[in-house]
């Protein structure tokens, strides 16, 4: 466990890792344009980066891949909800959490 | 504050309002990792003023427990947050003509959810400062409930029972996210390639695997496009 003095300065250089990517575009502004071929592609980004952090969370178990994890089930309960009550933003946490809790701890899966 | 600034804020505050509810859970999840993790009470609160950042957040953590080497969590930090060098260069051009001062203070406020709600209705205005408030007003409202819902969560871990798998929630988060943005066939495909990218290649050193995955989705999603396009032409 890094501690003390170490740990702000792991905090100063994760803010950096993170500001320095956000503002990158913005600040430098004008100055710095990408090809539009480029700035087209990268509207497929946030969609891209999204599923990439997301799906192998749900179908890894331990870093294999396993289908059939409670994680999955409650990623298709959160899918469902999300498609068929787009406006509640709860009811995506509570029907995830709750047959993940379900499956976990009730039947010990 | 013009009349065309207060137009976009109110505007911007409206389309992010439904969606920042999300931010809730994933802040409270984010200050119970971090004092679970070993956290000061002013450590973690240092950390999420400093980082404000969810995902960079929750992924270094398991890296600083294990007293990992200091590049490797920067490295790591770094890669997690490419995505908002992606970000960062597609809503530019809605900074156009913003003083500088503020344009520093948008990069720090970057965050996932008022980009996938706002960088298309912002690219599409000619007014700069309607623009401005449509980022500025959702921006400093999802700053303020991630503090708050952070603090929260900081102050309130030992109330949570262990073992309750919260951690899910962060994913959860993100899936509302996803979901609204994968509604056109490319951005589906995009998606769709993205993720089963980003788990074939997890074996990949230092997560990059996961920028190798952003990379395979974004080249699937604009083929895609230009598929569609093709096909739409030959039609008679």
């Amino acid at each position: 466990m890094i501690s003390g003095v170490w740990l702000w300065v792991t905090f100063v250089l994760i803010a950096l890792a993170t500001h320095i990517p956000r503002g990158s575009f913005i600040v430098a502004g004008s100055r710095a344009r990408l090809p539009s071929a480029l700035q087209r592609a990268l509207r497929y980004a946030p969609a891209a980066a999204l599923s990439a952090l997301v799906l192998p969370d749900v179908v890894l178990d331990g870093g294999e891949l396993d289908p059939l994890n409670p994680k999955l089930a409650a990623a298709l309960a959160v899918l469902l909800m999300t498609a068929l009550r787009p406006r509640n933003p709860w009811l995506p946490f509570i029907a995830g959490m709750g047959v993940l809790l379900l499956l976990r701890k009730g039947l010990g899966w | 504050m013009n009349d065309s600034f207060r137009r976009g804020a109110r505007e911007g505050f409206r389309a992010f309002l439904p969606l920042s509810v999300g931010l809730v859970p994933w802040a409270m999840v984010t200050g119970v990792a971090m004092r679970a993790a070993g956290f000061s009470i002013v450590e973690a609160i240092g950390m999420t003023l400093m980082v404000f950042a969810g995902t960079a957040q929750i992924g270094t953590l398991p890296l600083i427990v294990s007293g990992a080497p200091l590049w490797l969590i920067v490295a790591t930090a770094l890669v997690l947050n490419l995505r908002f060098v992606i970000f960062s260069a597609a809503i530019s051009p809605a900074f156009e003509g913003i003083p500088l001062l503020k344009r520093l203070m948008s990069g720090y406020l970057l965050v996932d959810g008022v980009f996938a709600v706002g960088a298309q209705r912002m690219l599409a205005s000619t007014d700069k400062d309607w623009r401005f408030g449509f980022f500025l007003a959702p921006s400093l409202w999802a700053w303020s409930l991630w503090q708050v819902f952070v603090l929260i969560g900081v102050l309130g871990a030992e109330l949570v029972p262990q073992g309750w798998s919260l951690e899910f929630m962060a994913t959860i988060a993100l899936m509302t996210l996803l979901v609204p943005l994968a509604a056109s066939r490319p951005m589906l495909v995009a998606a769709l390639a993205g993720g089963v990218a980003a788990v074939a290649l997890r074996g990949m050193p230092l997560k990059l695997g996961l920028i190798a995955g952003i990379m395979v989705g974004i080249a699937a999603g604009f083929a895609a496009e230009h598929w569609q396009h093709g096909k739409e032409a030959e039609a008679p």
